[in-house]
């Protein structure tokens, strides 16, 4: 994470460059609009020559299209008038609650559909099973700061108010720090310490009896040579707070300002985002982008979870993350580091 | 010694001229770049002029202080960890042992591993489910612990990672060193009844200063320069309490990217190194000059 | 103190020193030979039955031959020039004087103190400008600028070592400086040039935070694509541990094979006082 940036931004800011489309991940949107690295989309697919008519923008899921396709709208980062679109989704995610279905059905729990029952299963299932609860990002820096939006945004919490003035420690920035605590305390050994990589470790090992994260771990969750619980998970809406408001963030594609051949950018990122291709990826397990990949009947029958998770895409927040420019420096260097001390008890929680 | 200036200058010119372009010039350019603010993926020209609004903040950044002092508590506590165990070990198993060379290949081994395999291997070790060290305090009645999710048990993972690699290299200088010490002195102190604490600490130790001096300035050096094996096992977690000041300026340059800030508190580094440098030099010379040796 | 007890327990402690000297390393090669499954079983596990997988992944992974190549050739080629401009400038400033001599060995010395981290930017910065980044000569000129320093240093010790006689006899024999240098004094320094080569190498083969901000996926060399590895998908220790063993033991070998000459060029300077 954050090591391709600054080669993206490097090459975006020679004349002339190597990459006619390039990969970035949704919190660099932004940054790369600012820095006039990247291009609108509109006009080419305002071009007869190179749009494909077949081409169906609409079938796009609308959150994602939003999310890591526009620019310069009112807020900046999200939909309205001004927002224009610099690149379009290619491995989109938002988040949902896998859990042990063995482990809920042996203590005969009920799987968490609010806030409330969701921090008191974290204890019950610690005491009965002597397993973690919920196992979760928590390394400092960007890590644990995506895991604490997680529970922010449900909870009715943000970074910033309308007006821009910070707000994530107002009374709910504090009662998701402390519920993120009690996760850590729940939860199996080490979250503190844990990339994404570690959380994901302890749910396929069968060291945590819940996940609460993104999507697209599904893939790794069903193969049998990396998990230990195939067949035993099941999957659920990220529970409610004072509203329901899923993760929102993934991968997109677009096109440098300094391409030498953007035109065959354009072609290779609309080929790579059409439907046939969408589908075809998905089956090999990457993350759909479009509605009729997710409805489509024979992706369903491969991957039975894809009706929770187009639920759950319903819930799925634009506005989860500040994505303005300056958001890398505010989440790892400032957040990252404050959160990451709340964990480790250093510093309570507290309100300013 | 010859007096042919322009051979002596031509043996040494290709050298300055790579080191004077490749790391005097970036050195000095760092100073400079102090100055400006700049941010990654703009234009140099782009760049505004700052003056000293960088070094300021730099200089009143809490979070610039608290990593310079992770610093110098990393460098305190490994350098000295290593010293000591690195100086008992060599007394103790000092001699002409058969074999020794043998030991001694072998522990020159953990300095030349990579940092990158460093790093990886001892976050795998550190593991708290799956890790040798969890392992072996759960066999020996011990309760296992959070080691790279606590901070001073994070602080104390690099310390013990830092030992592993280096002590090894205290304790061959050492030995090196010892094996130098004329016999015959020793002998004399024997014969005068002297015990084997008062021949180590008066006669030994002393003898050997400048090797302890040399050994102890290259270790503080390279734990100032600390860098890469941290920014494996921990990034600088939790918190801040593993972000040294190369660490730190690592993230200001390449995450936020402010190259100018990055550089004022490079120049904070520098000047902390060479101060240290130059103390350490006023106790030893190490390149000696040769011109009163013969 | 030559009783048989005392250096059965010399014995004993240096075995002891010698398994804590190996034993991450042991550690990270049973790793890379256990399966994903393995390296997630709790607890004390030295037996199980080995897999090549791990290997299998990384060297058919169709960049680490790439990885690999850029890896040799960068430390191959800053090795070779930092010997031959280090162990000039090191005869020169043991056996010549001239203006400057002094603040040439002094600055030389400050330079080997300078951390990495903070010429990371400038240079990112200088090479971006000079078209060097994402070029494997970038960053064999900057390995050879901080390699240079120590080498010369390293080097200077050992030349000051030959008896200076032999030259004097060589050059009243009509020898011309170069002569001297590479018919008496290179072979007698051999030693130091191995110990100053496997040193060198030792940076340029493992660095990899320069690398990381100065390379592109086609001159990554294998340290940086390593930590590129830790990916947010999942911690497979067993690849990365497969990986980790591939870059650490070319220096491994090569420093085992030349302990004598490592440990010599490691302490002559120092302990020759």
């Amino acid at each position: 994470m954050g090591r391709l940036k600054e080669k993206q931004l490097l090459e975006m800011s020679k004349p002339q460059g190597d990459y006619d489309l390039c990969c970035y991940i949704v919190m660099w949107k932004g940054e790369y609009v600012a820095k006039n690295l990247v291009q609108p989309l509109e006009p080419y697919f305002a071009n007869v020559a190179l749009a494909d008519p077949a081409y169906d923008v609409k079938d796009i899921i609308p959150i994602y299209y939003e999310n890591l396709g526009l620019v310069g709208g009112p807020k900046g980062y999200l939909a309205g008038p001004g927002a224009k679109l610099y690149g379009l989704p290619y491995g989109a995610e938002t988040s949902v609650l896998a859990y042990r279905k063995d482990i809920f059905a042996k203590h005969n729990l009920a799987v968490p559909e609010n806030y409330d029952d969701f921090l008191k299963i974290l204890r019950v299932i610690k005491d009965k099973e002597g397993i973690g609860a919920l196992t979760s990002r928590g390394q400092a820096g960007h890590q644990c700061v995506h895991a604490w939006l997680l529970h922010l945004n449900p909870l009715g919490g943000a970074v910033f108010d309308d007006q821009w003035r910070p707000r994530f420690n107002d009374k709910v920035g504090v009662q998701a720090l402390k519920f993120f605590q009690e996760v850590v305390a729940t939860g199996p050994a080490g979250i503190p310490g844990y990339g994404q990589g570690e959380a994901n470790t302890a749910f396929l090992q069968g060291q945590a009896a819940m996940y609460l994260d993104s999507t697209s771990f599904v893939g790794l969750v069903n193969d049998p040579s990396k998990s230990k619980v195939v067949g035993n998970v099941g999957w659920a809406l990220h529970p409610r707070g004072v509203k329901r408001a899923s993760q929102s963030g993934g991968l997109g594609l677009t096109m440098p300002k300094n391409a030498k051949h953007p035109e065959a950018g354009f072609l290779l990122l609309q080929w790579l985002t059409s439907k046939a291709q969408d589908k075809a990826v998905t089956k090999q397990g990457g993350a759909p982008i479009r509605n009729s990949t997710m409805e489509d009947a024979e992706v369903v029958k491969q991957y039975p979870e894809f009706v929770v998770f187009k639920e759950a895409l319903k819930y799925s927040n634009p506005d989860w993350r500040p994505i303005i420019a300056e958001w890398d420096e505010i989440n790892i260097q400032a957040l990252g580091v404050a959160v990451s001390e709340a964990l480790t008890g250093k510093k309570a929680p507290r309100r300013r | 010694m010859n007096d042919n200036t322009r051979t002596g200058w031509l043996f040494v010119a290709p050298a300055v001229v790579i080191m004077l372009v490749a790391c005097l010039y970036p050195v000095l350019s760092a100073v400079h770049l102090g100055f400006y603010e700049w941010s990654m993926g703009t234009p140099w020209s782009e760049a505004k002029w700052a003056g000293w609004t960088s070094f300021q903040i730099a200089f009143t950044e809490p979070s610039v202080w608290r990593s310079l002092w992770t610093t110098l508590k990393f460098a305190a506590v490994s350098v000295s960890a290593e010293m000591v165990l690195g100086i008992a070990l060599a007394l103790a198993l000092e001699s002409n042992l058969r074999g020794m060379a043998f030991f001694r290949s072998l522990f020159i081994l953990p300095m030349m591993v990579a940092p990158i395999a460093v790093g990886l291997t001892w976050r795998y070790m550190f593991d708290a489910q799956f890790g040798l060290i969890n392992a072996v305090l759960v066999a020996l009645g011990f309760a296992a612990k959070g080691w790279l999710a606590e901070e001073s048990l994070a602080f104390a993972a690099i310390i013990i990672a830092d030992i592993w690699q280096w002590t090894p290299f205290v304790f061959i200088m050492v030995v090196a060193g010892l094996a130098n010490v004329d016999s015959s002195v020793l002998e004399a102190a024997r014969i005068d009844g002297a015990r084997w604490w008062t021949v180590t600490t008066r006669v030994k130790l002393p003898m050997i200063a400048h090797v302890l001096a040399i050994t102890l300035v290259m270790r503080l050096i390279d734990a100032f320069r600390v860098l890469e094996v941290i920014y494996v096992l921990t990034f600088g977690g939790p918190g801040e309490s593993t972000e040294v000041l190369s660490l730190h300026i690592y993230k200001t340059a390449f995450i936020g990217q402010k190259l100018g800030a990055a550089s004022a508190i490079s120049v904070l580094l520098l000047v902390v190194v060479m101060v240290l440098t130059w103390l350490a030099l006023r106790m030893s010379n190490p390149m000696r000059d040769n011109e009163g040796d013969r | 103190m030559t009783l048989p007890l005392a250096g059965l327990l010399r014995y004993g402690a240096l075995s002891l020193l010698g398994v804590l000297c190996i034993g991450p390393i042991a550690v990270m090669v049973l790793t890379s030979f256990k399966t994903q499954a393995q390296t997630f079983t709790t607890g004390l596990s030295f037996f199980f039955l080995p897999t090549l997988e791990n290997y299998r992944d990384v060297l058919f992974d169709a960049s680490f031959g790439r990885y690999l190549v850029n890896s040799l050739i960068v430390g191959v080629v800053a090795t070779l020039i930092t010997l031959l401009l280090g162990c000039m400038a090191a005869y020169g400033m043991a056996r010549f004087s001239f203006a400057g001599r002094k603040a040439l060995a002094y600055t030389t010395l400050m330079l080997r103190t300078v951390p990495l981290a903070v010429i990371a930017v400038p240079v990112f910065m200088i090479w971006s400008d000079w078209k060097l980044t994402n070029s494997l000569l970038g960053l064999i000129l900057l390995y050879v600028a901080v390699n240079l320093p120590f080498t010369i240093w390293l080097l200077y010790g050992f030349v000051l070592q030959v008896p200076v006689e032999l030259e004097e006899a060589a050059a009243i024999d009509g020898c011309r400086p170069w002569k001297v240098f590479l018919r008496i004094v290179l072979p007698l320094i051999r030693p130091g040039l191995a110990a100053a080569a496997i040193f060198t190498f030792r940076i340029a083969w493992n660095e990899f935070i320069l690398a990381l901000v100065l390379t592109d996926r086609s001159t990554r060399t294998l340290p940086v694509a390593a930590s590129l590895y830790v990916t947010d998908l999942g911690v497979e220790w067993g690849k990365l541990m497969a990986l980790a063993t591939l870059i650490a033991m070319p220096p491994l070998i090569f420093t085992f094979l030349a302990a004598r000459q490592v440990i010599s060029g490691l302490t002559a300077g120092a302990v020759k006082g």
